[in-house]
């Protein structure tokens, strides 16, 4: 029963930090139609960037901001240089992103060489509470993570469908020729939407980077997370991204507790008989 | 056609005599030629498809990898011979294709690409944990050659050909393929699908055949991975192997089954010399990659045909 409350607990944690992660993912997707697979690599960079900061100033907060913007700033120049010209080449897009991945993951083994790191999680969270009725406590840091992802989900839905910028956002991928026409600079929302999803992901390496140590081969496991928690949600969808994260997360800690050899091939059983049913995923639209 | 023909005697021939007038044998016809020719049919497997059905899939690596690691685990763990476990890890790496193909074939264009990348990464993950029957992280090494009719296959020049033979017998397959009934059906699935529907094609078998035949060559590609580079572990199949692969494709030319090997060549050779320069060669490949994808997205293959394209349109506009 404990194993049972633990590896539940756990598995809702982590699935909060695959929310935080993909959630970018699909954000640019669903707004743009832009496919970024550089962002494992992307969430390992904001690792090494927050985990440095955090180092030098002894300030997790510092660390995470720095992860943030940062990335932020890393994918704004990422799609204005690499990826804008050819914005409306869906695969050829995807290809070039790889290809970051690619330079990017060699230029951090070269500075940060094969080691893992971890960031230490910040004094005022880093305490244990007690699971009531059983006796035992659990850190709270994995319970903040879980927290800052469910405010991360709600603004996002608030500010994209609810706020005036989010109505702008909304359609000007709808008809970018109309809005343009209605004097909002267009390519200035694309790239609006490039750096928030970019900061995402970015926040989220800082925050994983705290929960779960990092190294050389992060890049392909978050990005594999990332990619399952879209599939199974439906790519674009802000509330698949929430389910995929849930199932990967959940599904994933128990395969991993209880059946641990063959933990990668459970998830890989769900990902496959719920796309049998659902091949856009459970949320998303028909393509 | 009849210089179409001589090309590829020529470059036949210039890879029959490579071994003999290459300087420094012993490194360039394993490090290059086996090295391209094993990559080479990697590659082919993904070009196929790509070329065929208009789809680029990143899971060819996982049929190789499991075809790879069936052969490494059976020789090495359990004694089995090759004659017996080289055809089943095939047969394995093919019938897997059944699988992955039901569920990847009903997407296309950028899903296809995300879903077949999870596969290969799950392959990866897999390896990585299931420590009892992969080993782990560390894998399977020291898988011996193959020995067939008292030739041993661990020296370089038995195997550059043994490697060439299967690279020409596929490549040629891969040709006959397309001119048969069933290719120009699938070039027609590849550019109007719902056309080849309404004419009362089933298009899905058709889709169905050619993802299996690709992952059937992946299958004897993860094999000859094994017999060259004689060990396997996860990182054979990870997310670094997978973009290395999609580089080839793309910048030999994803659009023409030479391209494989053209590219598998050119990457090869390029790995073979920087690497004793840099330990950067995967970033130099990346850019190199990136560079291609913007300026030239039909690869080196269609670099001719795209300047005579820009050619036609300048004296177009300026008469």
């Amino acid at each position: 029963m404990t194993q049972f409350i633990f590896t539940f607990l756990n598995g809702l944690t982590l699935a909060g930090l695959y929310f935080l992660v993909a959630s970018g993912l699909t954000l640019i997707f669903g707004l743009m139609r832009v496919i970024n697979l550089a962002h494992g690599a992307f969430y390992l960079l904001a690792g090494y960037v927050s985990w440095t900061i955090a180092d030098k100033t002894d300030n997790w907060f510092y660390g995470a901001v720095a992860g943030a913007l940062t990335l932020g700033v890393f994918g704004t120049l990422v799609y204005v240089l690499l990826l804008r010209k050819f914005q409306y080449e869906e695969l050829r897009v995807a290809l070039i992103t790889l290809g970051v991945s690619l330079v990017l993951a060699q230029a951090m083994l070269a500075i940060f060489g094969g080691d893992y790191y971890q960031t230490n999680s910040p004094e005022s969270v880093s305490f244990s509470v007690p699971i009531p009725g059983l006796g035992l406590s659990y850190p709270f840091f994995r319970i903040f993570v879980l927290i800052l992802a469910i405010i991360v989900a709600v603004g996002l839905w608030v500010f994209i469908s609810k706020t005036r910028y989010g109505a702008i956002i909304r359609a000007g991928v709808d008809d970018t020729t109309m809005v343009s026409a209605l004097g909002i600079n267009v390519q200035a929302v694309f790239i609006w939407i490039f750096f928030l999803g970019s900061v995402l992901v970015g926040f989220a390496g800082s925050v994983g980077g705290t929960t779960n140590s990092f190294g050389m081969g992060t890049d392909g496991d978050y990005l594999l997370f990332s990619l399952q928690v879209v599939i199974i949600g439906g790519l674009g969808s802000i509330g698949g991204v929430a389910i995929g994260s849930f199932l990967v997360g959940v599904i994933g800690q128990f395969a991993t507790g209880y059946y641990p050899t063959f933990a990668g091939i459970i998830t890989f059983a769900m990902l496959i008989l719920i796309l049998a049913f659902r091949p856009q995923g459970i949320l998303g639209k028909k393509q | 056609m009849t210089r179409k023909r001589i090309m590829y005697a020529t470059v036949l021939i210039l890879a029959i005599i490579f071994p003999f007038i290459t300087p420094d044998p012993d490194f360039w016809v394993s490090s290059g030629g086996t090295r391209a020719l094993w990559l080479g049919v990697t590659a082919l497997s993904m070009s196929f498809l790509n070329r065929n059905l208009g789809l680029m899939s990143l899971g060819q690596l996982f049929f190789s990898g499991v075809a790879g690691y069936i052969v490494a685990i059976s020789s090495v763990t359990h004694n089995v011979k090759f004659g017996t476990s080289v055809p089943l890890a095939i047969l394995a790496g093919t019938l897997s294709g059944v699988i992955i193909g039901w569920i990847a074939l009903k997407t296309k264009g950028v899903y296809f690409l995300m879903l077949t990348l999870a596969v290969t990464l799950g392959l990866y993950s897999f390896a990585n944990q299931a420590q009892e029957i992969t080993r782990g992280h560390t894998g399977i090494n020291s898988i011996p050659s193959p020995i067939i009719f008292g030739m041993d296959f661990a020296y370089v020049k038995p195997l550059y050909y043994l490697f060439l033979g299967i690279a020409v017998v596929l490549f040629a397959l891969c040709k006959f393929l397309e001119k048969t009934s069933f290719g120009i059906a699938l070039k027609g699935v590849r550019d109007n699908e719902d056309r080849m529907i309404s004419m009362g094609y089933r298009t899905m078998p058709l889709k169905m055949i050619a993802f299996v035949f690709s992952s059937f060559l992946a299958s004897i590609a993860g094999v000859m991975g094994v017999f060259y580079v004689t060990n396997i572990s996860p990182d054979s199949v990870g997310l670094v192997r997978s973009i290395d692969l999609l580089v080839i494709v793309v910048v030999g030319g994803a659009t023409y089954l030479g391209g494989a090997f053209v590219g598998a060549i050119l990457i090869a050779v390029f790995e073979a010399i920087i690497q004793d320069f840099t330990q950067y060669y995967v970033g130099a490949t990346g850019i190199l990659f990136i560079v291609v994808l913007m300026l030239a997205p039909q690869g080196l293959m269609g670099i001719a045909a795209q300047v005579r394209a820009r050619r036609a349109k300048k004296t177009g506009a300026s008469a």
